[in-house]
């Protein structure tokens, strides 16, 4: 499949890169390890007539400590074993994404950033013509929950949930300068699969900030797929805390795959903190995030089953954080 | 149209013509004749199109031909020694790892690229490392068994 033709601009620094994108007529789309974005293009999803390629950039690459570039490679992250060891459950999510060989493009920015999916979406071009487009893509209704307004898209990064029970921040360059959020504040809660983020026109994304609490924190993440290997997530359930001799030190739940953003799930762990965990609290808990959760019909599996999974991965992720004296939670 | 694109293609020096929205599958393919890389999916799912860019495994029909500029781009026609087939090649044709042949290419780029970096890997080092490539025909236990011959120096 060919290209619709666009030009590409390859800057070398982020002022350059943000300099660049205030000048461009008729859109753009950032550049950086193009395994999602070059298949999207290949059928014709929202192509833009420059692409700017983050390739170049030197300041976005590779990891000092708990900071990592945002063009840093999936590949090289998972390599970096004194990375895996500090972050074992952000080395789990990361091996999970896609495939070995998407993995040595795929870069750890442009799966924070993955474009949302949608199986009225991620069609060809005749497909999608043929039923008349959704709003997400040269259409004006969705076909998934049939209205005007809202796309529903799921949000399907593996990365953003390990790295939000982390409490990681990401630092944006824009117009603007430069700032630093916490990952979450980067999505749209309001739960709009086309809108997704609440980046600027012309912001990127520089790095990812962990801070030094997460830092050896036992952690994991679990995922939900058909084949072992290439798929995105139906659901992704990331977990970190610290659970001794049965008393809840921290914990933190966060899943992707469901909804249109990643989330976590504070409400609901936060009361058990400084608690004693026994097996009818992890599964309390576990329902209390079924409940929570609102999956659409819009990827393989079906909504309920999606939602019935994660209140496995709940249970597995707590009794994988600290065993629970006298149960089994799984 | 942009200056024509300059890259290192199995050891060789080309200069060719290259819109920007050119992909180096195409690249290979259609403009320099280098057919042994194949199109599969043609989106990243089957992993037939790999080749090494630096050295490094790439799905070159999710790569711009220009991400390649000034880099070392090495193809199935350039993994075998002056004459013969490399190690892995070769444990293909002796394990009957090859039906259609079709995913070969791909996989033998990927499985070379692994004992490269990993001479002795386990089985499920290997499984790991070639799912990202798709064959149809095999149902894998004999791929799996011609990377296990090869890492073993072809003795097993």
């Amino acid at each position: 499949m060919h290209l619709h033709p666009f030009e590409l601009h390859r800057p070398t620094t982020v002022e350059e890169t943000v300099r660049l994108a205030r000048g461009l007529p008729g859109g753009f789309d950032w550049l950086a390890g193009g395994t999602d974005l070059l298949p999207n293009y290949k059928m014709h999803l929202n192509v833009r007539p420059h692409l700017i390629a983050l390739g170049g950039v030197d300041e976005l690459r590779g990891r000092s400590g708990g900071r990592v570039g945002a063009m840093t490679r999936l590949g090289d992250l998972e390599r970096d074993s004194e990375f895996g060891a500090s972050y074992p459950g952000l080395a789990e999510a990361i091996g999970e994404v896609a495939t070995p060989l998407v993995r040595e493009s795929a870069t750890i920015g442009g799966n924070l950033l993955v474009e949302t999916r949608c199986f009225f979406f991620n069609q060809s071009l005749p497909w999608r013509e043929s039923l008349g487009y959704c709003l997400k893509a040269d259409g004006d209704r969705c076909h998934v929950v049939p209205q005007k307004v809202k796309c529903y898209a799921t949000f399907s990064g593996d990365v953003a949930p390990a790295l939000a029970v982390l409490d990681a921040r990401v630092e944006v360059a824009g117009p603007d300068g430069r700032r630093s959020v916490p990952l979450l504040a980067l999505y749209d809660a309001a739960g709009d699969g086309i809108r997704r983020t609440h980046l600027g026109p012309g912001e990127l994304l520089v790095a990812i900030d962990l801070p030094d609490s997460a830092r050896g924190m036992p952690a994991n993440y679990q995922k939900l797929r058909v084949r072992p290997a290439f798929d995105f997530p139906e659901l992704g359930l990331a977990a970190a805390g610290r659970i001794v001799d049965g008393r809840v030190e921290s914990l933190a739940l966060a899943a992707g795959g469901l909804e249109t953003y990643p989330r976590r799930f504070d409400e609901l762990t936060g009361p058990l903190l400084g608690e004693r965990l026994s097996e009818e609290r992890i599964r309390a808990l576990a329902e209390s995030v079924r409940l929570a959760v609102r999956p659409v019909h819009n990827t393989f599996l079906a909504p309920d089953y999606r939602r019935r999974m994660v209140a496995v991965f709940v249970r597995r992720a707590v009794a994988r954080l600290g065993s629970v004296p006298g149960g089994t939670a799984g | 149209m942009s200056a024509p694109l300059k890259v290192r293609i199995n050891g060789q020096p080309i200069e060719s013509p290259c819109p920007d929205e050119r992909i180096l599958l195409d690249l290979l393919r259609e403009d320099l004749n280098l057919t042994g890389t194949k199109r599969g999916c043609d989106l990243g799912t089957c992993g037939c199109c790999t080749v090494w860019i630096d050295g490094r495994p790439t799905l070159s029909c999710l790569t711009l031909a220009r991400s390649a500029e000034g880099r070392e781009v090495t193809t199935i026609e350039g993994i075998s020694p002056g004459t013969g087939m490399n190690d892995v090649q070769r444990a293909f044709v002796e394990k009957g790892a090859t039906q259609c042949g079709f995913c070969t290419p791909g996989f033998v780029m990927t499985a070379t690229a692994l004992l490269r970096d990993r001479p002795h890997p386990s089985r499920e080092e290997i499984v790991r490392a070639i799912s990202g490539n798709l064959c149809r025909c095999t149902g894998y236990t004999k791929i799996i068994e011609a990377v296990e011959s090869a890492a073993s120096g072809g003795t097993s």
